[in-house]
C-alpha cells in the first residue's frame, strides 16, 4: 500500500530540550492514524514539520513524495489542514469565507460546506469571530469537506469543543473516511474520540514513539492486571508496563497474556491476579503512566 | 486565485481604507477651508507673496497623514495574519508562497497608490484655483517623500508583523524608524527632487523584507 505521510529520523530541539530524536513513521494510504501524548510531547510539534511550518534539527518528511519544505501548490491542495483551536479567519463570515477558498480547490464542493452549516442555525451572514468553538469547529470542518483533499491532517480536533459537536465532528469523519482512498493523520488528547475513529494508532512519550500499532491491536492485547502482594517493589520491563501499588494492590499494564503473568510474577507471590480489557484511553495512561 | 487574495485583504482592510479616504477628504477640506480664508483676508498678492518668499507650503498639514494611516493600514492587513498563526492558513494555500505574499503586498501597494491618487487629484484640483501652476507643482513636489513613506511605512509593518520572533521585531521597528526618517527631513522646496531616487530605492528594498519575515516564519524562527 502507498505511503502518504513519510517522516524519517526526525529529530528536533526547541532550545536545548529534545522533542524526538530519530522519529520514524509513515502514514499509509486509506488508513486514519492518531497522534498520542501527553502535553509537551511534540504532536503539535509533528504537524508543523509536516507542513513545512517548522525546520527540524535533521531529518526529512515527504507527503506524496515531496518534501515537506516543499509541497507543490498541487500536493497542497490535496491536503485538508485543520490547525489547533480550529483557527480560521475570523474576520470572514460564513457565506465570505467560502467563497473565498472555493477559487483555490477545482473540486471544492460548496453543497458540503452549507449542508453541515445549516445544523448550526447560523445565518450566512454571521462572522466567525462571533461564533462559539463548536460553531467554529464545523466552519473549520465544513471548509475541509469542501475542499475533498486526499489527506486531512487535524491538529487537536476535539479541543474546545462539548461532547455533542465532539460526536458530530468524529461521524463526519468517519463518513468521510469511509472512502478508501482518503487518509487522515490526527491528533486529539482527548482519546475516547479517537478509539471509534482510528485504525493505528502512535503514542509518543518524551523524545521518541512508545508504540506504534493498530488501534485493534491494542484494544485486544493490552490488558491491566491487578492482584494482591506483599511486595515493595516491582520492575517495570518490556512485558510489564507501570507497575503501582496502592495499599496491599498492585496494578500493571502488559502485552502478555495472563498465563505468562502469572508465570512472571511468580516470584512476588502474588494472589488474586485479574484482568481487566481496557478503552483505548487507560491503555493510553497504562503505556505512559498516569504522571 | 490572486483576486481572492485581494478579496481576503479587502475584507481585512476596507474599513481602514474607507477611514482613510474619510481622513484625507476631511484635511483637505479643512486646508482649502484655511486658503480660502486666508485668500478672503488678505488678498491673493500678499498670500502668493508669502507663500514664495517664505517658502510656506498649505499641504505641511497632511505631512505625517500618509505614514500614519499606511501603518494603520498594515496593522489592520497582517495583525491578523499573525494572530494565533494564522499566516499558516494563508500559506497553506495552493499557491507558491512567494506569489501569495507578492499578491498580499501588491493588494496593499495598489490600496495605497490608489488612495494617494485620489488624495492627489482632489489637493490638484483644489491649489489650481488658488494658486498659479509653479507654486502648485512645488508644493506637490515637497509632499511627495510623506506620500513615499506611507508606502515605505506600509512594507515596514508587513516586515515587522510577520516576523515571528519579538525581539527581532523590535530590532525591526528601529531599523524602519530610523529609515523613515529619510523621508521626513524638513527642507527647502525642491531640494528634495535628487533624494527621491534614493527613497524609491528604500522602497524597493524594503519590499523584499517580508519575504524574509515570511522564509523565518515558514522556518519556525521562535
Amino acid at each position: 500500500m502507498e505511503n502518504i505521510i513519510v517522516c524519517e529520523n526526525i529529530t528536533h530541539y526547541y532550545g536545548s530540550r529534545l522533542i524526538y530524536e530519530n522519529l520514524n513513521f509513515e502514514v499509509k494510504k486509506g488508513k486514519i492514524l492518531g497522534l498520542l501524548g501527553k502535553n509537551g510531547t511534540g504532536k503539535t510539534t509533528i504537524i508543523n514539520i509536516l507542513n513545512g511550518y517548522l525546520k527540524p534539527r535533521s531529518g526529512e518528511c515527504r507527503i506524496f513524495r515531496e518534501k515537506m519544505e516543499n509541497l507543490s501548490p498541487g500536493t497542497k491542495a490535496s491536503i485538508g489542514l485543520l490547525l489547533e483551536g480550529h483557527i480560521q479567519h475570523t474576520f470572514f463570515n460564513v457565506r465570505q469565507i467560502e467563497k473565498f477558498y472555493r477559487q483555490f480547490y477545482p473540486n471544492w464542493k460548496a453543497g458540503a460546506y452549507y449542508e453541515l452549516l445549516r445544523k448550526l442555525q447560523v445565518s450566512e451572514t454571521q462572522r466567525i469571530s462571533a461564533m462559539s468553538c463548536g460553531q467554529r469547529s464545523q466552519v473549520a470542518l465544513g471548509l475541509l469537506f469542501a475542499q475533498d483533499p486526499d489527506l486531512l491532517i487535524l491538529d487537536d480536533f476535539s479541543m474546545g469543543l462539548d461532547p455533542g459537536y465532539r460526536r458530530l465532528f468524529v461521524q463526519y469523519l468517519k463518513e468521510y473516511a469511509s472512502n478508501g482512498d482518503k487518509t487522515i493523520f490526527l491528533t486529539s488528547h482527548i482519546i475516547q474520540d479517537m478509539e471509534m475513529l482510528i485504525d493505528d494508532c502512535i503514542i509518543l512519550d518524551y523524545g521518541r514513539i512508545l508504540l506504534h500499532k493498530p488501534t485493534d491491536y491494542i484494544l485486544n492485547k493490552f490488558k491491566r492486571y491487578t492482584f494482591n502482594s506483599s511486595a515493595t517493589e516491582i520492575k517495570a520491563t518490556d512485558k510489564l508496563w507501570n507497575p503501582e501499588k496502592t495499599g496491599n494492590t498492585w496494578e500493571l499494564y502488559s502485552f502478555s497474556p495472563k498465563d505468562e503473568i502469572q508465570q512472571i510474577l511468580e516470584p512476588y507471590n502474588i494472589a488474586n491476579l485479574k484482568e481487566e480489557k481496557l478503552s483505548l484511553e487507560d491503555a493510553f495512561i497504562g503505556l505512559t503512566g498516569k504522571y | 486565485m490572486i483576486t481572492s487574495i485581494f478579496y481576503k485583504e479587502w475584507i481585512k482592510t476596507r474599513r481602514i481604507l474607507l477611514l482613510s479616504l474619510v481622513v484625507f477628504a476631511a484635511l483637505i477640506t479643512y486646508i482649502f477651508i484655511n486658503v480660502e480664508q486666508m485668500f478672503r483676508i488678505n488678498g491673493a498678492t500678499q498670500v502668493w507673496t508669502e507663500t514664495i518668499l517664505k517658502d510656506i507650503s498649505v499641504l505641511t498639514r497632511i505631512q505625517w497623514l500618509p505614514l500614519i494611516l499606511s501603518v494603520l493600514f498594515g496593522v489592520s492587513q497582517f495583525v491578523p495574519e499573525m494572530s494565533n498563526k494564522r499566516l499558516k492558513l494563508t500559506l497553506h494555500l495552493p499557491m507558491p508562497e512567494n506569489k501569495i505574499m507578492f499578491s498580499m503586498l501588491a493588494f496593499g501597494l495598489s490600496g495605497l497608490l490608489i488612495l494617494y491618487a485620489i488624495t492627489y487629484m482632489a489637493i490638484l484640483g483644489g491649489l489650481n484655483i488658488y494658486y498659479p501652476p509653479e507654486i502648485v507643482w512645488s508644493m506637490v513636489e515637497a509632499s511627495l517623500p510623506w506620500f513615499l513613506a506611507g508606502l515605505a511605512g506600509y512594507l515596514f509593518v508587513a516586515w515587522i508583523c510577520i516576523e515571528p520572533v519579538w525581539r527581532h521585531r523590535v530590532f525591526n521597528t528601529l531599523i524602519a524608524a530610523y529609515a523613515l526618517t529619510f523621508f521626513m527631513i524638513s527642507a527647502k522646496s525642491g531640494a528634495y527632487m535628487p533624494f527621491i531616487p534614493y527613497l524609491l530605492a528604500i522602497i524597493i528594498v524594503a519590499h523584499f523584507f517580508s519575504f524574509y519575515s515570511m522564509y523565518r516564519f515558514k522556518d519556525g524562527s521562535q
